[in-house]
């Protein structure tokens, strides 16, 4: 574990990807700090697990630098299970400490070390595909992490994950960022990009909107109504019993009741806006 | 017929094993309701139990005015969490196949699935997939629609268009049931139940489910250092941004540690989520 | 529901290829493989009344060598080397027709051909002189067990990797591609290893089926033969998404071995057209070793084409199949939609 003000920062430059007809990224810079969390939003097909893959090596772009540490010092944590169902949690932690070069007492307390802090001591013995998802994707994360990375790279780690085992996800994973990796995890939840250091909002393969909560609050554009009906229907979206709407220009009507804009209205702002880009007047 | 599905006492034991333990709960008509509960609070049995796929141990369940049985289910509208839907047919295969078993003429796709009639469900991305799920449970116009986990790993936009379509069959006078892991998706409900260890220990808006449970904001200079003194000492950290959240904790405890670490800061009580009400629970 | 069950099968090409394609393969492989009967034999005829003895053979003997010079030892030589299937030495009271007892269905024929004349020549079946089913069938069988194993066993364990999306941790671990491989195919080469030690020493204590070869020479054909059904294995692991489209590539895989590799029926009584698919399969191979070895003493001097043809088997598939698996752990490159 590096200490802090000693870590360098990964990420991508000016990523494009092609796949066949289909561009997953285009023209996509992404800075990922020592000691800082890094959530990329999006929905599916937005482009995260190739932003994450590429950063990974394990896809080339056609254009673009990728600035990411060797193999020893990167931990991946993929969007499937991550771990063999048919190994016991221990196993698993112990394979991939292998992988990565530890050998006997080393390895042993680590896994012991890791195993406590993920609260999964208790089920050391149990196979992996007897473990809650939650469980499995803490088991995962670990795996990632035995080696003492430099760079943390988590594709949807949360996903279909209980919330409570979300909020543990959250703390290894804090911790990881507070003794000096580098992290960067994509994620469908707003609430944890809201509370990540530094997000990114990915939209068919572009950044949408990228910086810390205040600064991509700050930097958003137009403004956000809310009223049980709407003026001009593709601007708008369901809210509990209301719609937002979304005037990208500040015009919206005087009667209007306005709202500040929260991660979610700020988001799907940003997703009709790139949609709708030279259909409104 | 009052409510759209109620719950009254229902327990389901199994051996030694209490699953759910006496809970009462009701979706009333064009009301939208949600499920909440870490892993093992018994929400998935409780679902079962209320379609009438498990039998009670004890309590009853009405759903549309009498005992679930096949007939009933036949007016009820139920998305699971893999979709239901067969992944090597395509869309409209998939249609033909819930009509017949429904017996209603097949449904007219939306405009933003017309492109995938012809597509295999399992090429179909993960948004288009979930609305697809959901045009398939509701083209027999049910009157009380189930739906587990209805919008994980689709965004933002996409999950609004979907609480849309749910508000839009709850205004028709649908009773709705949601089970979800989505704090957002949990606020686009009218109410709210919330499950722990097979009881139902909260219900009605966020305020009455976060209940009395404390929170506070501790802001300091040295966020990392802040997080890891706490964390080591054992008190339940949520980061959030540069600042760190502490759930059920004594301020004063609080300070104590940050002084032992030799930081300073600020502590302000904030309020508390209904994350950090679960995770209090579990931690019980 | 008919409908939707329907549908479903109709995109399902491998089981479709199962249920249509495999009756058609069967008939045609039954129609005009399944021969117990032998037509002809090849035959030589050694001492100094070859010439006389060879003209008076019945029509089944296919007479390729006549050498007065030769003796009974260069007979039997040629037997143990599966040159021919009978050799007739004269100079005695009689002649005697020395049968290749490995060889079943020929010998058979043989024999009652020879006893046909009515004590112009005495049989003397070599190698198998009950002409036991079982002791021609074991040492094909040890070759259907490792074929076997080494298609749908590695396979399927192969598959489990790509299935559970574990396969990507490996491609970011620091672990070679080569390391993986080995890793992955080394359990099975010695759990192979292990079962075919057992069912030989098995077939050899429960049906007396002796072992009158070199162990070496045996040992050496069963690696390379499972080398080549084990890349057949991790072939099958590259083009299958799921285990059981695993064990449908490897049913159709292992079922003309077991068909058409003369183990059943005999491959030279097959039709021509269906007898060329008999040379392509390795059991083929692996079967005249482990015959030769076990019942006829055979050694590498005749045996060694087979050996030849194995190999290169094994190098290409394998070969083959290391580099398709080398793809999955591979980088992507742009060009794949």
């Amino acid at each position: 574990m590096t200490a802090q003000g000693a870590g360098m920062t990964f990420g991508v430059e000016d990523v494009s990807v092609t796949f066949g007809d289909t561009t997953a990224l285009r023209g996509v810079t992404v800075e990922v700090p020592a000691g800082t969390v890094v959530a990329v939003v999006g929905g599916d097909g937005a482009g995260k697990t190739t932003l994450l893959r590429t950063l990974v090596r394990e896809v080339i772009p056609d254009a673009g630098s990728v600035s990411a540490p060797a193999k020893a010092e990167l931990g991946f944590l993929p969007a499937s299970s991550g771990c063999w169902a048919a190994l016991t949690v221990a196993q698993n932690l112990d394979f991939a400490a292998g992988a990565y070069g530890l050998t006997g007492v080393e390895r042993d307390e680590r896994r012991t070390e890791l195993l406590a802090a993920a609260d999964l001591t208790a089920a050391a013995d149990r196979l992996a595909s007897q473990l809650s998802g939650g469980m499995r994707r803490k088991l995962g994360f670990l795996m990632a992490i035995v080696h003492g990375p430099r760079l943390v790279v988590l594709d949807e780690p949360s996903t279909g994950v209980d919330p409570v085992s979300r909020i543990d996800l959250w703390r290894l994973i804090a911790q990881e960022a507070a003794s000096g990796a580098a992290v960067v995890m994509s994620t469908t939840y707003l609430d944890e990009a809201e509370r990540a250091g530094h997000l990114v909002v990915l939209d068919g393969g572009e950044v949408l909107v990228q910086g810390s909560y205040d600064e991509v609050r700050g930097s958003f554009v137009g403004t956000v109504t809310r009223a049980p009906t709407p003026v001009r229907d593709q601007w708008s979206w369901r809210r509990g019993h209301d719609r937002h709407e979304y005037w990208p220009d500040d015009d919206a009507p005087a009667d209007r009741e306005v709202v500040a804009p929260d991660l979610e209205d700020i988001v799907i702002a940003s997703s009709l806006a790139r949609r709708l880009a030279g259909a409104h007047a | 017929m009052s409510a759209a599905l109620q719950a009254e006492g229902v327990t389901r034991r199994f051996g030694h094993f209490t699953a759910v333990s006496d809970v009462s709960m009701e979706v009333g008509q064009g009301e939208v309701v949600g499920l909440l509960g870490a892993n093992g609070a018994g929400k998935t049995t409780l679902m079962r139990m209320l379609l009438g796929l498990l039998p009670v141990s004890g309590g009853a369940v009405t759903m549309l005015g009498g005992p679930p049985n096949r007939e009933r289910r036949r007016r009820v509208g139920y998305v699971p969490q893999n979709l239901g839907l067969y992944r090597d047919l395509t869309l409209a295969d998939n249609l033909d196949f819930v009509s017949e078993t429904y017996g209603m003429p097949v449904t007219s796709l939306p405009d933003d699935l017309l492109p995938y009639a012809k597509v295999l469900v399992g090429a179909m991305p993960l948004g288009a997939q979930r609305q697809a799920a959901f045009v398939a449970a509701l083209s027999h116009g049910p009157e009380l629609v189930l739906l587990d986990e209805p919008t994980s790993g689709v965004d933002a936009l996409a999950r609004a268009r979907r609480w849309d379509t749910i508000r839009a069959q709850s205004d028709e006078g649908v009773g709705v049931l949601v089970t979800t892991h989505y704090m957002q998706e949990a606020q686009q409900c009218d109410r709210l139940l919330l499950m722990s260890h097979g009881e139902l220990v909260a219900q009605g808006s966020e305020d009455d489910v976060v209940g009395g449970t404390r929170a506070l904001s501790v802001r300091t200079d040295d966020w990392s250092a802040t997080f890891a003194a706490l964390n080591a000492a054992g008190v339940p950290v949520i980061l959030d941004g540069r600042a760190v959240r502490v759930a059920d904790t004594d301020p004063a405890r609080v300070r104590e540690i940050l002084a032992a670490a030799g930081i300073d800061g600020t502590i302000e009580p904030v309020p508390a989520t209904i994350e950090e009400r679960m995770l209090v629970l579990a931690r019980a | 529901m008919i409908v939707k069950e329907f549908r479903e099968l109709l995109r399902d090409r491998r089981t479709l290829g199962l249920l249509v394609g495999l009756p058609l393969i069967l008939l045609v492989i039954f129609g005009y493989a399944a021969n117990f009967y032998v037509d002809h034999v090849s035959a030589a005829v050694v001492g100094p009344q070859a010439e006389h003895v060879a003209a008076s053979l019945p029509d089944l003997f296919e007479v390729e060598t006549v050498d007065a010079d030769a003796t009974e030892a260069d007979a039997r030589d040629l037997l143990r080397d599966d040159e021919v299937d009978v050799a007739v030495v004269t100079g005695g009271a009689t002649p005697t027709a020395l049968i290749d007892g490995s060889n079943l269905f020929a010998a058979q024929t043989i024999l009652g051909a020879v006893n046909a004349t009515g004590g112009k020549i005495e049989p003397e079946v070599l190698y198998n002189p009950d002409l036991t089913t079982a002791w021609v069938m074991v040492p094909a069988i040890i070759g259907l067990i490792l074929t076997f194993i080494g298609t749908i066993v590695t396979s399927i364990g192969l598959v489990r990797e790509r299935e559970a999306g574990t396969l990507e941790q490996l491609a970011v671990m620091p672990i070679k591609p080569g390391t993986v491989i080995l890793g992955k195919i080394a359990p099975y080469f010695l759990l192979a290893a292990i079962d075919m030690i057992v069912v030989t020493v098995l077939g050899m204590l429960l049906f007396d089926v002796p072992f009158n070869g070199n162990v070496l020479v045996f040992a050496l054909g069963a690696a390379i033969f499972l080398f080549a059904v084990l890349g057949i294995g991790v072939f099958i692991s590259t083009i299958s998404q799921t285990a059981g489209q695993a064990i449908q590539s490897a049913f159709f895989v292992l079922l003309p071995q077991i068909l058409l590799s003369g183990m059943i029926f005999p491959l030279d009584a097959m039709a021509a057209g269906v007898r060329w698919i008999g040379y392509i399969l390795p059991l083929t191979y692996f079967t005249k070793i482990s015959q030769g070895v076990m019942l006829r003493g055979a050694g590498i001097d005749s045996l060694w084409p087979s050996f030849v043809v194995l190999t290169v088997m094994a190098v290409v598939i394998f070969t083959a199949a290391t580099l398709r698996f080398r793809r999955d752990l591979a980088p992507e490159r742009k060009a794949r939609a």
